[in-house]
């Protein structure tokens, strides 16, 4: 069990983590959310042992990190921060044999061999084991080194946004890979991320942190609602319930200029309404969301040309204004 | 350079290493060579066993002296790679030369030639060395430690501290008197033809213990070339390994410079050479062929040097193509951002 205490951490004067405690469920996804500079990142560095912690303490199984050596400690917790671009000539074989390292020191015995086939195994990398990982894509190299990660045989793992530089279907593979992580595995994962709706859809446990402080935790029903998020981003959220699950709308149109088109809003109501009607029927069938999905898609097209014309009209009113000055 | 992005069999790393070996040994002969029979020619005058056998003594010692810096060389060069995660550095870049002649003017200026601090090769080596060890782990302290491995910053900051001992030393050199500053200009003018060859016998256990401290710890070099978060998520000292690493680098550099001057781009051109046919990151052999590769370059060089009657210095040679090679790296580094 990881127990973080009273920790301060700061840059200079500033303060980036303000007095954090934090239990760390197991078993389970942990997401951390907020704002660029929320100390998101700062957290899960102090939290794994990456950064030194100035004040407060981590307990790892009630003891005091600091206090353990190092090479334990990478037996228990392992972490991995943002997409690294290494241009070494290592494989991906390799790469995963160093996930061995805090157990056999980098002499493989044979049980750790049978770990680095597994993971590789588990993580679908037996076709280019011996590729160069500066010759692989970015979902490729994420792959490889959650490869690693896994050889590596922790309970808890942390990883900084392992989403970035990832387009969508990466994203959500990787998603998928770290809840079957969980699931299958047993394991601890706590991972910051960007895009709230990755945390509404995957994670199990949601901490918000604004300001480097923990403003908010709980479960995904607790946080991913507007009251919280639109404090935690100070912004303005519009939530969908889709499906049993909740999406964020953060594209601002409930900011927009509120007079000029009203009939968005009705647009609103009727998605809420829809989103009522498939809430009610407990059994969806795929045809129906799928209509329901277009629909959306539809209505949300109609509403970005509406916002093009309105935004071109407007322009247009300007310059004919000011050619309209200049005449007189 | 080879372009081919896969790695050498284990077989054909085997049949690179036998190649390079003979290379070296062909080059030693072609030294052999080109110090007796060549010159014999050019002079007039015939080799007698005599005559060859007291040449022979002078070249094992010149030829230990080489060794010994190119080991070094090569080795910290990779191990400070390493640790800064760049391939374009060399701890001789930040200017290890301005240190050794700084304290050599300074024990000049202050305490004469006559002095057995300077007139003892040991204890002028000790000193010197101990002076460069000193301050290179100053500045590595500060500036590495704190700003995180900030490349840019160690080099600017090098350069500066350099530029001042140069100009420092240059102006207590105007202050001496000639005969002091002959005295000093002979001593600090190191290069391989007036290496001392009795000090070269000297620092090679030097070399032996820190060449085999390097290799033992091949293994955690393999951890921290992934850079400093995996290496600490891999449970790596990392604070502990780096500033063991620098001490070690200062150490050797100090005894390199000391011995043959400074060679800015040797150590470059090695490991860079070797890491390009070898394409691997297992230190236990880049450490090894790099240290082979930049023994054969300052033999075969120094070989060259010699039958051109010393018209081209190995050191420029070096120097030339270790410099345009570095062009190309800094270029290629460019393209890829």
């Amino acid at each position: 069990m990881i127990q973080i205490r009273n920790i301060v951490q700061s840059y200079g004067r500033e303060h980036v983590l303000d007095n954090i405690s934090l239990d760390i469920k197991e078993n389970a996804i942990t997401a951390l959310i907020g704002a660029n500079g929320a100390g998101k990142s700062t957290l899960l560095g102090v939290a794994s042992r990456l950064l030194p912690v100035i004040s407060g303490e981590v307990l790892l199984d009630n003891i005091n990190i600091k206090s353990i050596k190092t090479r334990e400690v990478a037996k228990q917790i392992a972490v991995l921060k943002q997409t690294q671009s290494l241009s070494l000539k290592v494989t991906i074989n390799e790469l995963v044999e160093f996930g061995r390292f805090p157990h056999c020191g980098g002499r493989l015995k044979a049980e750790d061999r049978e770990k680095i086939e597994e993971s590789i195994r588990f993580m679908k990398l037996n076709d280019i084991r011996d590729k160069f990982i500066d010759e692989l894509s970015g979902g490729q190299r994420q792959r490889a080194f959650i490869a690693m990660i896994l050889a590596q045989d922790t309970k808890y793992i942390f990883l900084d946004e392992p989403l970035n530089n990832l387009d969508i279907k990466y994203s959500v593979e990787m998603m998928h890979i770290i809840r079957k992580l969980v699931r299958r595995l047993n394991k601890t994962v706590v991972v910051v991320l960007h895009d709230i709706n990755f945390a509404s859809a995957y994670a199990d446990y949601i901490v918000a942190m604004k300001d480097g402080k923990i403003i908010n935790q709980g479960s995904v029903k607790e946080i991913v609602c507007c009251d919280v998020l639109n404090n935690v981003f100070d912004h303005d959220f519009n939530i969908i319930e889709h499906d049993n699950r909740r999406v964020c709308l953060y594209y601002g149109h409930n900011s927009h200029r509120h007079g000029e088109n009203s009939h968005i809003h009705e647009e609103n109501k009727h998605c809420a309404k829809l989103t009522n009607s498939t809430n009610q029927q407990d059994v969806l069938s795929h045809d129906s969301t799928r209509e329901d999905l277009k629909t959306n898609k539809n209505k949300m097209q109609e509403f970005f040309k509406f916002k093009y014309f309105a935004d071109k009209f407007k322009s247009k009113k300007a310059a004919s204004n000011s050619n309209a000055k200049k005449f007189s | 350079m080879i372009k081919l992005n896969y790695r050498p069999s284990k077989r054909l790393q085997k049949i690179i290493f036998a190649i390079i070996i003979f290379a070296i040994v062909g080059a030693i002969a072609l030294y052999f060579y080109s110090r007796t029979y060549a010159k014999s020619q050019k002079v007039g005058l015939p080799m007698t066993a005599q005559a060859f056998k007291s040449i022979s003594e002078r070249i094992v010692g010149t030829l230990v002296g080489m060794s010994v810096s190119a080991f070094i060389i090569a080795f910290v060069s990779l191990a400070f790679q390493t640790t800064t995660g760049s391939r374009i550095l060399t701890p001789s870049m930040i200017g290890f030369d301005s240190i050794f002649i700084g304290t050599q003017t300074v024990i000049v200026f202050f305490l004469g030639t006559s002095t057995k601090i300077f007139s003892n090769v040991y204890l002028n080596f000790a000193i010197t060395a101990g002076a460069m060890l000193i301050v290179s782990m100053l500045m590595y302290g500060a500036v590495l430690r704190n700003t995180k491995n900030n490349i840019v910053f160690l080099l600017l900051f090098g350069l500066i501290l350099s530029g001042i001992i140069r100009s420092g030393s240059t102006y207590l050199q105007t202050l001496m008197d000639p005969t002091k500053f002959n005295q000093l200009q002979a001593a600090t003018a190191v290069s391989i033809n007036s290496m001392n060859a009795k000090l070269a016998i000297f620092l090679s256990p030097f070399m032996i213990v820190i060449c085999s401290i390097f290799l033992i710890r091949h293994r955690s070099y393999n951890i921290l070339a992934l850079g400093e978060d995996n290496a600490k998520n891999l449970g790596l000292n990392y604070l502990k390994e780096t500033n063991f690493n620098l001490v070690m680098i200062s150490l050797g550099m100090s005894i390199a410079t000391a011995l043959i001057g400074s060679l800015t781009f040797l150590g470059l051109l090695a490991v860079n050479i070797t890491r390009e046919i070898f394409k691997t990151n297992k230190h236990f052999i880049l450490f090894l062929a790099s240290a082979l590769i930049a023994t054969f370059a300052l033999v075969f060089g120094q070989a060259l040097t010699e039958l051109t009657e010393g018209s081209v210095p190995v050191t420029v040679i070096i120097d030339a193509i270790g410099c345009s090679y570095m062009f190309y790296l800094i270029l290629k580094e460019n393209k890829k951002l």
